[in-house]
């Protein structure tokens, strides 16, 4: 059985019911786009762009979900619905990149080490052990800094 | 026929069955939402381990043409808030005309697409090892066209459905059948449309303006 409250008996989305502010958003919009191509143009270190881009975005989302979408007008489930969707996407997006973003480098498909190393050599899965260093094709050569890997430390697996 | 004429009969009255109606489009929405982030979320990561190519493949694609595109979507959407603010004050003929506008919009929208699609296509900038640019060696440039078809596509399939589903209310207003205090097919419909605004928002600058 439903349940009837006050709120159902005033009249609907109240406030101002000119069409005012539907201009006025699309003049805010039409003011976003601008602003993100001309500072997309501009010169900019490296995350600000995209965080600039996306505040901008997020500006004029919350235009068009709060006054072309209603949910200026409509309190209650209807924002907590919109809200919880939010923390899905931030969760879904945050936690992927992090993953990434704190994954050993060379896990991560197309780093440059991952191109060009080759594959050391079959028998590095077998029990016989690690292959010699001389055979091993992942080994640099001349010792580059930063570049060394760990030494094989499998003489006990001989 | 009275606006109490559509209230079903498990509703008290119309605001509650409009209450309903709403919250269910925000859960159907919802989803909606979150169908797109799993794509974003790909760009993400892809972006995240290709940032030089990501840029560099973003400038082989128009911005001038995603910006006229995104001022497009953007006045469409005025024009589907006008239309529901016209159908509830009555003016159904109004509110019709307004979602015609609404429609002629979106088909240029897609024009516009079209020609951007044609253009990359000819191109060779295609998504995996269809991706035959030849001045373009970065790794990661054809996942960069990967996402760019299929985050633009699937926004493309939503343009679509949401043309056909205000074309079907735009003839549903010219009959007059909100003029009598029931609107909420223009409102719900609307934000669907006001949802494609919303991706494509986002889809704009992380596409065109990296």
């Amino acid at each position: 059985m439903a349940i009837t409250t006050s709120r159902d008996t005033h009249v609907p989305h109240g406030g101002p019911a000119g069409a005012t502010r539907y201009y006025v958003v699309w003049i805010l919009l039409l003011v976003g786009t601008v602003l993100t191509f001309l500072t997309s143009r501009i010169h900019l270190p490296s995350p600000w762009h995209l965080l600039l881009a996306m505040a901008i975005a997020t500006g004029k989302s919350a235009l068009v979900v709060l006054f072309f979408m209603h949910l200026w007008d409509h309190p209650g489930a209807n924002r907590v619905v919109f809200g919880t969707s939010l923390v899905f996407v931030a969760l879904l997006i945050g936690l992927v990149l992090l993953d990434n973003a704190t994954r050993f480098v060379l896990t991560n498909p197309g780093h440059r080490g991952t191109l060009q190393m080759e594959p050391p050599g079959p028998d590095i899965l077998t029990p016989r052990g690690w292959p010699e260093p001389s055979r091993r094709l992942d080994m640099p050569e001349a010792g580059e800094p930063g570049h060394s890997a760990p030494a094989p430390s499998g003489e006990g697996r001989q | 026929m009275q606006s109490e004429g559509y209230v079903a009969h498990h509703f008290p009255n119309l605001a509650q069955q409009e209450h309903a109606a709403r919250l269910g489009m925000w859960l159907f929405l919802t989803t909606e939402i979150l169908l797109f982030t799993g794509l974003f979320t790909a760009y993400a990561v892809y972006r995240f381990l290709f940032p030089e190519a990501f840029a560099e493949a973003s400038h082989l694609l128009s911005a001038p043409l995603g910006t006229v595109n995104t001022v497009v979507l953007i006045t469409s959407s005025l024009t589907v808030a006008l239309a529901y603010h016209f159908a509830r004050h009555g003016a159904g003929r109004t509110a019709g005309l307004l979602l015609l506008a609404t429609l002629a919009f979106a088909a240029a929208f897609l024009v516009i697409k079209g020609f951007e699609w044609t253009h990359d296509i000819h191109e060779g900038l295609l998504p995996g090892r269809y991706f035959i640019y030849p001045e373009f060696h970065a790794v990661g440039g054809p996942m960069f066209f990967t996402l760019y078809f299929l985050m633009t596509g699937l926004h493309g399939i939503h343009v679509v459905i949401g043309m056909a589903v205000l074309a079907v209310i735009a003839v549903q207003c010219f009959r007059g059948a909100y003029d009598h205090g029931y609107t909420t097919p223009v409102e719900l419909g609307g934000m669907y449309w006001h949802l494609v605004d919303l991706v494509w928002i986002f889809l704009y600058p992380l596409l065109y303006l990296i």
